[in-house]
């Protein structure tokens, strides 16, 4: 402060000056009407350059808002492209036939969402209750299986895909002997058929089918194909490594799968 | 600042107000679109303050001379600027044209101590800043540059002579 004081001093003269000249330049603007326009002019044909430099220095402190209005505004067109509209023709496929009867229907549907590659994969699909999607329901893809439903919302439903820890499917082979297919995590190429009894015959590139004893797909759609088989001593079972035909992590569309006979054949599996 | 300087010094102010203003403004020649030449006799007021006098005092006078002279010319701030810059640019000037062994303690900006020559010298350099700034302030554009020197350069011999003719009819000693 002393030596703010010491310099303020110690340019004494020039504080006056300045002081006085800026109070003489006031009032020549103000009481002279030459250097009033001058003045009026200057500013105008300056001002405006000056304002327009320091606002573009200055911009960057406005840079929050304008990102909140133009992601606002994102948001406006993004929803307005072909892509983010929910398609509401319905494909289902039913076949009308006096012989067969229909037990299940399939209901075309596109993935709108996937969880990053990981052991517990799951996938978002754009159909849900309003078109009869269910808890438990397959989805199947490609020539092969996407996955089970899991939850089900108006508009969408969560699918657990094949290429999850908790996934179990019935699979067999096309001579009735059955197992539990489920993966392990490691390549989404591969799963394994565990509890496949150990007395019948497999073979390398053996087709693997869906048995239909869990009531989530039909019976008989082929899976993948046996690479080799291990059996596991002690337990009376092998293990079968099946290639699988489709690969469930780059599906982008699936048809759900809806068992007309559901409820009835729950209905047996109730009674103890 | 002892009493005869003081008393010298507020006459000056006064009859040199009223001498600019009366006679002196009433002198303006050119042709063309308006007047080239001016003489300004009030600077010598600030010339002629005691050299030992504070910076901000002197400063200070020359506002009120000029705002005293832009009263009674109708162009408020005009002189009082002009006057003001003169008296800042004074010391800057005076260590300009310092003789060699300087300044006397007692001395004053006068032919009585300094000499003609000298006084000569400190009256243009100060007239030029003066009317340099005067004009730059009438006309109040860079614009008008051609304008600020024909101005100048036939105002400043003019306000010279007037000046240095006063200074040595009365040959002031404070």
């Amino acid at each position: 402060m002393g030596r703010l004081l010491r310099i303020l001093l110690h340019s004494s003269g020039f504080f006056t000056f300045a002081v006085l000249q800026l109070l003489c330049l006031y009032l020549i603007v103000h009481h002279n009407d030459t250097q009033r326009k001058i003045w009026a002019e200057t500013k105008f044909v300056y001002g405006s350059y000056f304002t327009k430099q320091v606002s573009d220095r200055l911009a960057f402190l406005d840079v929050a808002r304008e990102n909140e209005i133009l992601r606002r505004e994102n948001a406006a067109l993004l929803s307005r492209i072909p892509g983010s509209g929910y398609n509401t023709s319905v494909d289902t496929s039913t076949v009308v036939d006096s012989l067969m009867q229909q037990r299940f229907t399939y209901l075309a549907s596109r993935v709108v969402s996937k969880s990053p590659y990981g052991p517990y994969n799951t996938l978002v699909i754009d159909r849900g209750s309003n078109l009869g999607v269910e808890r438990g329901q397959g989805v199947v893809a490609d020539g092969g299986l996407l996955g089970i439903v899991s939850e089900v919302t108006p508009r969408h439903a969560r699918v657990i895909s094949l290429l999850h820890l908790d996934t179990r499917v019935s699979a067999g082979l096309d001579n009735n002997a059955f197992g539990t297919l489920r993966w392990d995590g490691h390549d989404p190429r591969r799963v394994t058929l565990t509890d496949m009894p150990d007395y019948v015959p497999v073979a390398p590139n053996d087709t693997i089918f869906t048995t239909g004893y869990s009531n989530v797909y039909p019976t008989g759609l082929p899976i993948g194909i046996v690479e080799s088989s291990e059996p596991m001593p002690g337990t009376g079972s092998q293990h079968l490594t099946v290639v699988l035909l489709n690969d469930p992590l780059l599906a982008a569309t699936g048809y759900v799968v809806r068992d007309l006979f559901k409820e009835e054949l729950e209905r047996l599996n109730q009674v103890k | 600042m002892n009493t005869s300087a003081l008393v010298n010094s507020s006459l000056r102010f006064v009859l040199l107000l009223l001498v600019q203003v009366f006679i002196f403004n009433q002198v303006a020649w050119g042709w063309g679109q308006g007047d080239l030449l001016f003489v300004f006799v009030y600077p010598l007021f600030v010339a002629m303050l005691p050299l030992r006098l504070p910076r901000p005092a002197v400063i200070l006078l020359g506002f009120l001379l000029g705002l005293s002279v832009d009263f009674f010319s109708e162009t408020i701030g005009l002189h009082a600027g002009a006057l003001t810059l003169t008296a800042y640019l004074r010391p800057f000037i005076l260590r300009l044209i310092q003789p060699r062994d300087g300044y006397n303690i007692k001395a004053n900006p006068s032919i009585y101590d300094m000499g003609g020559g000298w006084m000569f010298r400190y009256l243009a350099l100060l007239l030029l800043a003066h009317l340099v700034m005067f004009f730059l302030l009438q006309t109040f554009s860079i614009y008008f540059l051609s304008d600020i020197v024909l101005k100048t350069v036939f105002s400043l011999p003019a306000s010279l002579v007037v000046t240095f003719a006063i200074v040595l009819i009365f040959n002031p000693k404070a």
